[in-house]
């Protein structure tokens, strides 16, 4: 068993001590935005519950959970403007529902049936949202670093005001994407963010095996990229460096790295089993500086919170998730036409051939649905 | 409404799973989301939560059973029937409210063929013999009136009465029978064991044929020897000393590959793995350090540890850490076998029949034939770590040991 840091994080900057109290300059921000807080990182965590279940029992196919790490998405998430860009790595789910991706297509994804905005084309819990400017996750590790280096280039040679938050996590750093990625936004100062999620594993490689880097941050170094070590755990500290990084780069700065130290409490996703490769001790370790009972700690001492008012906001947000995920569990299958509609204008011959060809064989095989016609040949 | 819950794929591409333990008993009334059962499969240990809130009303396999995914493991009794349904179920039949292609009500007969069969798709066929309706009853909606599947269905549930109930055909049998025996326990750890070795290490088989004249007569005066102190002196622990002789000079058969680091081990000692047939199958107990120890000596250890074996009383430790293996049919039968490796070893010995045979002995006036015993071994050796020609050289070496077996005090 190999515990996963040994790389420095040179004390992170920290606004909420793992007690709830404060230890930095708390961020311009309304009650009711950090009571907001609360609730996204916690809707996160009942969504993660109840999908791990659903998984479990086989009403869907798969799930990565972002249990311990609910502050980075949604500290950040509320840091951004509504025109900015974010480039998800593959947990930040939750960021796109606190920036308006709707409840119930999220819900739909994960069933890949007929209201997946996806069509059924992505591997389920993969999300896309064109209204918030989320673009669709990629399994293939850091590609989306470069797409997004090249958005945010492209967004100001078109004079828009938009910033791209790119997001990826400690494995990615080793991609070709980062680096290639990181070596453009640098030359060209492109209005984008770096969101190193450094959560300790990569699947099963440690991030003692994954650098001998002193520290993530210290890879900008090379790029010309500053880098920055913040506690991942402290939503409000990932507010506001993400709210002084954006700012910057929408100053036409440049990139900033920022490196939201963080730990994944599940297994990489409902296919792993962590036990076999690392220690229960070092889970145990995180488990005491869990963000969400941080925030709530931080709430209540300030009196923004009633004491107990957490586990009504936990009831209210698992019944609201509830009756989405009744809904769309019985909502119809995606039809079988879009398996071969969308690349061309037309459906050409040769694939409505195809197409009516698997219908009959369907048909023979008994799963035929009976709503999907044919093509008229 | 009755839930039927199948073993979902909870890893991507899981085959099946086994059964580690129920935390419910049928009977029990459950909540949706609460853990039913732990399953592991090749990825890892899970618990399987219930789809709905209910009652169980039966767990269909049992602690340690391997399910394939798919299978109904256990039924769920919910209360009316408006709760979440298997989760295909409940999407197909919700689907987009497009009525099911019914027959009309004015549709013309099924058209029979000249024979007088009638025209259907095969799966129409299978649903109907399934549900036990008679296809002559069903009026087709298919182009010429071929009768489909969506026909027999909405046939069946218009209440239209079975034709003929017929059961379900019963699998044909021969005469005599069968017997079914649940593939697991021992048997399923061999069968494991043996595909990993045959699929894992490319194997090639030599085979060495042995005068053993002179072992036969030197085993008949150890036997007298040993039977005075009450050892059984067999043939195996004058194989098992030439064996570690061997291994001794060619190491590159007495070793593994550790594949987690990329290296070739070669071991400095000699613990053999005995193959031995017991009662519940077959079996490797370990002999260890046997290169430190006498004929004798390792007879006593092998009787006492053969015997402990057959008995079932051999501890886990007992029966891992080999370095090369042994295994000994002679005494049952067969001129040459191509043995199977006791993977991760690099290579196992074959003992083969003991028998006489004309042989061509040197001697002063030339060479003559006498009356001569032989026994053949066989290496089977994994090509990827060693190959062809170091197994000859290994029997070749090992003939030369048994065929004077003075040898074997060097």
């Amino acid at each position: 068993m190999t515990l996963a840091v040994n790389i420095s994080t040179n004390d992170p900057f920290q606004i909420l001590a793992p007690d709830g109290s404060v230890v930095g300059d708390l961020p311009q921000l309304s009650e009711a935005e950090l009571v907001d807080i609360l609730r996204g990182m916690l809707r996160v965590r009942c969504i993660d519950d109840r999908m791990l279940k659903l998984q479990r029992a086989g009403r869907i196919g798969f799930v990565g959970s972002a249990m311990g790490q609910e502050a980075t998405m949604i500290g950040s998430a509320v840091a951004l403007l509504p025109q900015d860009w974010l480039w998800s790595g593959l947990r930040e789910g939750g960021a796109a529902i606190m920036r308006g991706l709707p409840l119930d297509e999220y819900v739909a994804q994960m069933f890949c049936n007929a209201n997946d905005t996806a069509k059924g084309r992505q591997m389920c819990n993969h999300f896309q949202h064109k209204g918030s400017h989320y673009p669709s996750w990629s399994s293939v590790i850091g590609t989306q670093i470069p797409h997004g280096v090249g958005a945010a280039f492209a967004a100001r040679q078109r004079g828009l005001d938009e910033v791209h938050v790119i997001f990826f996590g400690d494995g990615a750093s080793s991609s070709n994407g980062f680096h290639s990625g990181l070596n453009f936004a640098g030359v060209w100062k492109a209005p984008c963010v770096f969101v190193l999620v450094h959560n300790g594993w990569a699947i099963s490689v440690s991030s003692r095996n994954q650098t001998a880097a002193n520290s993530y941050s210290a890879k900008g170094t090379a790029y010309g990229v500053e880098g920055r070590e913040v506690d991942g755990n402290c939503a409000l500290a990932c507010y506001q460096a993400l709210k002084e990084a954006t700012d910057s780069a929408r100053r036409g700065a440049g990139p900033q790295l920022v490196v939201l130290n963080t730990y994944r409490m599940g297994g990489h996703s409902s296919s792993d089993d962590p036990s076999k490769y690392r220690d229960e001790a070092e889970v145990d370790e995180w488990r005491d500086k869990d963000p969400i009972e941080r925030m709530t700690r931080f709430l209540e001492a300030r009196g923004s919170l009633a004491a107990g008012a957490v586990d009504e906001l936990r009831d209210e947000l698992f019944m609201e998730l509830d009756t989405v995920i009744r809904t769309q569990e019985a909502a119809p299958r995606m039809s079988w036409r879009t398996l071969v509609e969308d690349v061309y204008a037309d459906v050409p011959p040769h694939l409505r051939q195809q197409y009516n060809q698997f219908l009959i064989t369907q048909e023979k095989y008994g799963e035929a649905s009976p709503s999907d016609g044919a093509f008229p040949l | 409404m009755t839930i039927e819950f199948k073993l979902p794929d909870v890893g991507e591409g899981v085959a099946d799973g086994e059964i580690v333990q129920w935390l419910v008993s049928a009977g029990d009334r459950v909540k949706e989301h609460q853990a039913v059962v732990e399953v592991m499969t090749d990825k890892a240990t899970v618990e399987i939560p219930s789809p709905a809130d209910g009652q169980i009303s039966a767990l269909l396999a049992e602690a340690g059973d391997v399910v394939p995914v798919g299978s109904v493991i256990f039924t769920l009794e919910t209360e009316g029937g408006a709760t979440v349904a298997e989760p295909a179920l409940a999407a197909a039949s919700a689907s987009g409210g497009t009525a099911v292609a019914s027959a009309p009500p004015a549709a013309p007969p099924a058209i029979k063929t000249t024979t007088g069969k009638v025209l259907a798709v095969p799966s129409a066929r299978r649903v109907a013999r399934d549900l036990g309706v008679d296809l002559d009853r069903v009026a087709g909606s298919g182009r010429h009136g071929v009768v489909r599947r969506a026909d027999v269905e909405a046939f069946h549930s218009s209440g239209a009465a079975p034709a003929s109930a017929a059961p379900t055909p019963a699998p044909i049998q021969g005469s005599g029978g069968e017997t079914r025996t649940p593939f697991r326990g021992v048997r399923r750890k061999i069968a494991e064991a043996m595909v990993r070795s045959a699929f894992t290490a490319p194997h090639f088989t030599v085979i060495e044929e042995v005068d053993v004249t002179d072992l036969v007569a030197l085993r008949g005066r150890a036997k007298a020897l040993g039977a005075a102190e009450g050892v059984k002196v067999t043939y195996m622990p004058f194989i098992m000393k030439a064996t570690a002789l061997c291994l001794a000079r060619f190491p590159m058969l007495n070793g593994t590959l550790d594949e987690e680091t990329n290296e070739l081990v070669n071991f400095h000692y000699s613990n053999l793995g005995i193959a031995t047939d017991t009662p519940n199958g077959l079996l490797v107990p370990v002999i260890k350090a046997v290169e430190q120890k006498g004929v004798l000596a390792l007879a006593r250890e092998l009787a006492e540890l053969a015997e402990r074996t057959r008995a079932g009383k051999v501890k886990p430790d007992e029966l891992v850490g080999s370095t090369f293996s042994i295994t000994n049919a002679g005494n049952i039968g067969g001129i040459m076998a191509t043995p199977i490796i006791n993977f991760p070893d690099i290579a196992i010995l074959g003992v083969h029949r003991l028998m006489k045979k004309p042989g061509v002995v040197a001697g002063p006036d030339g060479d003559r034939i006498e009356v001569r015993q032989y026994m053949n071994f066989s290496i089977s050796v994994d090509h990827r770590l060693a190959d062809g020609a170091d197994g000859a050289r290994f029997l070749a070496y090992f003939r030369t040991l048994l065929e004077d077996p003075g040898l074997l005090s060097l």
